[in-house]
C-alpha cells in the first residue's frame, strides 16, 4: 500500500492536467417544437485529477453534460473548458471529440469482432502515432498490468461483464487521457462484481492519475470512489449540493463500514431520495 | 475389460488410439463408485490418477489464479479430469471436484501412463496434444498450462489442429441424437410419397410420378425419359443453372452490399436511393420476365439478370439494415479513440453490419434459386428450370421430379456453403453463440 501512496503522491507533484470548467451551461431540447430544458444554467468546476461523481436519479439530465464534454452533442449556451482550453462555447455549440477526454459507456462498447487485444490497440493504431509493435507491446504489458493477461485473444462476447468493463478502462488508457468520463458503467453488473470493479478502477486510478467524471445514482459506488459528490436536482439538471468525501485516498472496502462513510450516507441520503421522487413523478423517461 | 476399452474410445485424448494400446491402457485402469456429495480431490492434493467418468456426472471448480475462462464446468460420461497427473511442472491439483449424483469413474495412474507411452511414443504425442487440447478448449485453461503436457518424440507437441478438432465434433455428432432425427424426418417425406402415390393410389395422386418409377429413372443407365445420373447431360443441366447462379450471386454480392453500405451509411445518399429502391423492389421478378427479353440479347443474359435483380435487392436491404441496428456507442467510442470518419466505416460499420449481411446473402442465394427457375422456365436452352418446363411439354413426368430433388440438393449446398463462409469470417460471433450452448 505504502509504494501504491508513494507514486500516488508523486503524480500529484506533477503537473496534472485535465481539469474541467463548466460556466453556465444551457442545453435545451426543441422536438416537435416543444422545448425541454435539460440542463439549466449548469456551472461547475472540477480540478485536474479528481475523481468526481455526478449523482441524481436516472433521467436527470446528468448524461447530456457527459455528452456535451465528449462531442457527442451541442449546448444551447454557456462554455466548457478543459485546461483552460475552450471545447464547446457559444460560437462552437458542439466539441470535437477526441482522446483527451474518453467515454466508458453505459452499456460497453468494446467491438465484439475484435479480440480485446486488438480493442486495446485501437485507439493508437487509429491515431497511427506509435509503431504497430510498439503499440502492441504497450497494449500487453497495460493488460497484464490491470491483472487481464491470458485473455489477450479472446473476444469480449468470451470473457465475464467484469473483464470487459477492465478492457474497456485499458483501452481508455492506452491513448493517455487527460479525462475519464463514466456513464453508470457499472448499472448492469451485480453488487458483488461492482464491489469489485469498484476496487479495481481505484487501483489503476492510483496508477494513472486522471480526472475522473463519473455519473452514477448509486450513492454507495459515489461514496465510495469519489474525492467529491456533485448532487443533482432533476430535470432541468442543475448542481444543488456539493459534498466533499473527506475519507483519505487510497481507499479499500474497509471503508464501507466505517464511521465516516455511514454519517455521510446518512447526509446525502435524504437529498438524493428527494429529487428521486421528483423526476418519478414528473414521469421522465431514463436515459 | 471391454468395457473400459469402449470408454477409453468416447473420449477426446484416447479417441485415435490403436487398439492394442488401448488395451494396455485398460490394463492400467481401476474402476470405482462414488456416491452423491463425494469430493474426489481437493485443489492443492498430490496429483496421482487420471479419471474418466463412466456414468454420473461431476462437478469441477478450478481455482482461481489459473485464468479459466470458466472455471465451473459439469463432466458426464467419457470426460476426462484430472488431467494434472500428466503435466510436467504440476503435480497438485488444479481444482475441487465433486459427485453431484452417484457415479462410476476409472483412475489411471499418472505416471504408469507416461511410462507406457514411452514404449510408444507417437501415439503418446498424438493423445498428449489431445490433452493440450482439452485443457486449453474445454477447460478454458490458457495455452501456457496446457502447453505443459509431457511429449515423447524429438518433435514438439503442438495443439490439434482444426482438421483433427472437425472429426472430433464430427463423430460427436454422430453419437448425438442429430443425425438419427434427421433421417427419420426424410424417411417420413419418402414414405408418404410412397404410400400416397404408389400403395394407397390417393385420387388426385395417381397420376403422379412415384418414389420407385422416379428412383428407377434416376438411377438407371438407360433412362427411359432420356435423363439420369448416368447421362451427361444431367450435369450439363446442372452446370448451367449453377453458373448463372455463381455470375449472378456475384454481381449481387458485389453491388448490393457497397449500396447497402452506404443507404445505412449516409442520409443524404438515403434519401435520393432508397424511395426508388423501394418502388422497384416490390415488383415481381416474373413481371420482369418481358423487359428482360427486350432489353438483353439471347437467351442467357437475360435469365442471369433476373436472377441477379432478386438477389440484389435481398442483400442490399439487409446490408443497409445492418448498419442501421449498429449500437451507436460503436461509433462514438471510435471518435473518443481518435478514428476518422473513414477508419470508423472500415473498422466499425462494416464488421458491424456483418452479421446481417450474411443473412442478407443466405436469403439472396435462396431468392436467386426462386428466380433462376422461374428465368429458365421462361426463357433458356438448359438448366434445371429448363428440364422442368419442358420435361412438362413433353409429358415426361418422372424427370420433373429428378428435376425437383436435384435443385433441392444443390440448392441446400449452395447457402450452406454461404453460411460456412460466414461462420469463417465471423469467428467471434461463432464463438459467442457457442457460448450461449447454441
Amino acid at each position: 500500500m505504502n509504494a501504491v501512496l508513494q507514486k500516488a503522491e508523486k503524480a500529484e507533484k506533477g503537473a496534472l492536467k485535465g481539469a474541467i470548467r463548466i460556466e453556465d451551461v444551457v442545453k435545451i431540447y426543441d422536438p416537435e417544437g416543444a422545448a425541454v430544458m435539460a440542463v439549466d444554467h449548469c456551472s461547475l468546476d472540477i480540478p485536474a485529477g479528481e475523481i468526481c461523481m455526478i449523482v441524481g436519479p436516472s433521467g436527470c439530465g446528468k448524461t447530456t453534460l457527459l455528452n456535451a464534454i465528449a462531442g457527442f452533442h451541442s449546448i444551447s449556451s454557456g462554455k466548457i473548458f478543459l485546461d483552460d482550453e475552450l471545447l464547446c462555447g457559444p460560437e462552437k455549440p458542439m466539441a470535437q471529440p477526441g482522446s483527451d477526454r474518453i467515454v466508458v459507456f453505459q452499456n460497453g462498447a468494446l467491438f465484439p469482432w475484435k479480440s480485446n487485444l486488438d480493442n486495446v490497440a485501437f485507439g493508437p493504431l487509429m491515431q497511427g502515432k506509435l509503431g504497430k509493435k510498439e503499440i502492441y507491446d504497450k497494449a500487453r504489458s497495460m493488460m497484464a498490468d490491470a491483472g487481464l493477461s491470458g485473455t489477450e485473444h479472446n473476444f469480449p462476447g468470451e470473457v465475464s461483464s467484469g473483464l470487459r468493463r477492465r478492457v474497456e478502462i485499458v483501452r481508455a488508457l492506452m491513448n493517455e487521457p487527460k479525462v475519464l468520463l463514466f456513464d453508470e458503467p457499472y448499472r448492469a453488473l451485480d453488487s458483488l462484481t461492482k464491489s469489485v470493479m469498484h476496487e479495481a478502477l481505484l487501483e489503476i486510478y492510483y496508477k494513472n492519475k486522471v480526472t475522473i467524471f463519473f455519473i452514477t445514482h448509486d450513492l454507495e459506488e459515489a461514496i465510495f470512489l469519489g474525492h467529491r459528490l456533485v448532487i443533482m436536482s432533476s430535470r432541468p439538471c442543475k448542481p444543488k449540493k456539493i459534498i466533499d468525501v473527506d475519507i483519505p485516498h487510497p481507499r479499500d472496502y474497509s471503508v464501507l463500514t466505517s464511521t465516516r462513510y455511514r454519517q455521510l450516507m446518512d447526509e446525502t441520503i435524504e437529498l438524493v431520495h428527494e429529487e428521486a421522487k421528483k423526476a418519478f413523478s414528473a414521469g421522465e423517461k431514463e436515459g | 475389460m471391454d468395457q473400459i476399452v469402449t470408454l477409453l474410445k468416447r473420449s477426446m485424448p484416447f479417441q485415435t488410439v490403436p487398439i492394442d494400446i488401448l488395451e494396455a491402457i485398460a490394463g492400467l485402469a481401476r474402476y470405482e463408485s462414488h456416491a452423491r456429495g463425494d469430493v474426489i480431490y481437493h485443489q492443492g492434493d498430490f496429483a496421482d490418477d487420471v479419471y474418466i467418468v463412466s456414468s454420473g456426472s461431476v462437478q469441477h471448480t478450478l481455482g482461481i489464479g489459473f485464468q479459466a475462462i470458466h472455471p465451473e464446468k459439469v463432466l458426464h460420461s467419457g470426460d476426462v479430469f484430472g488431467w494434472a497427473a500428466v503435466l510436467d511442472n504440476q503435480r497438485s491439483r488444479l481444482a475441487k471436484t465433486v459427485c453431484m449424483e452417484r457415479t462410476e469413474l476409472i483412475r489411471i495412474n499418472g505416471e504408469e501412463l507416461i511410462n507406457l507411452f514411452r514404449t510408444s511414443p507417437e501415439t503418446g504425442d498424438i493423445v498428449m496434444s489431445r490433452f493440450a487440447t482439452m485443457i486449453n478448449k474445454e477447460y478454458t485453461l490458457p495455452e501456457e498450462v496446457a502447453g505443459h503436457v509431457p511429449h515423447f518424440t524429438q518433435v514438439p507437441v503442438t495443439m490439434a489442429t482444426g482438421l483433427t478438432l472437425t472429426m472430433f465434433r464430427l463423430s460427436q455428432w454422430l453419437k448425438s441424437p442429430k443425425p438419427y432425427l434427421m433421417f427419420t424426418g426424410f424417411g417420413i417425406l419418402l414414405a408418404t410419397w410412397y404410400l400416397t402415390v404408389e400403395v394407397w393410389k390417393l385420387p388426385r395422386f395417381a397420376d403422379m410420378p412415384g418414389l420407385t418409377v422416379v428412383m428407377k429413372e434416376w438411377f438407371s443407365k438407360d433412362p427411359v425419359y432420356g435423363l439420369s445420373i448416368y447421362t451427361p447431360e444431367y450435369y450439363q443441366h446442372i452446370w448451367v443453372s449453377v453458373r448463372r447462379i455463381l455470375i449472378a450471386f456475384f454481381l449481387a454480392t458485389v453491388l448490393g452490399v457497397p449500396l447497402g453500405l452506404f443507404l445505412g451509411w449516409s442520409k443524404t445518399f438515403r434519401e435520393y436511393v432508397f424511395p426508388v429502391f423501394e418502388t422497384l423492389r416490390p415488383i415481381p421478378i416474373l413481371a420482369w420476365v418481358p423487359l428482360a427479353i427486350l432489353m438483353f440479347q439471347g437467351s442467357e443474359t437475360p435469365v442471369i439478370y433476373l436472377t441477379f435483380l432478386a438477389s440484389f435487392y435481398a442483400t442490399a436491404l439487409n446490408t443497409m439494415l445492418g448498419v442501421e441496428t449498429i449500437d451507436e456507442s460503436y461509433s462514438r467510442a471510435a471518435a473518443c479513440l481518435g478514428a476518422s470518419k473513414w477508419q470508423t466505416f472500415k473498422e466499425v460499420i462494416v464488421p458491424g453490419a456483418m452479421p446481417f449481411i450474411f443473412t442478407g446473402l443466405q436469403i439472396s442465394i435462396g431468392v436467386a434459386w426462386f428466380s433462376l427457375v422461374a428465368g429458365e422456365m421462361v426463357s433458356g436452352e438448359f438448366g434445371l428450370g429448363y428440364v422442368i418446363n419442358t420435361s412438362y411439354t413433353m409429358v415426361r413426368y418422372p424427370t420433373i421430379v429428378i428435376g425437383m430433388i436435384t435443385l433441392g440438393i444443390v440448392g441446400y449446398t449452395s447457402s450452406a456453403l454461404v453460411r460456412m463462409a460466414g461462420d469463417y469470417m465471423m469467428q467471434w460471433r461463432v464463438r459467442e453463440l457457442a457460448l450461449g450452448g447454441r
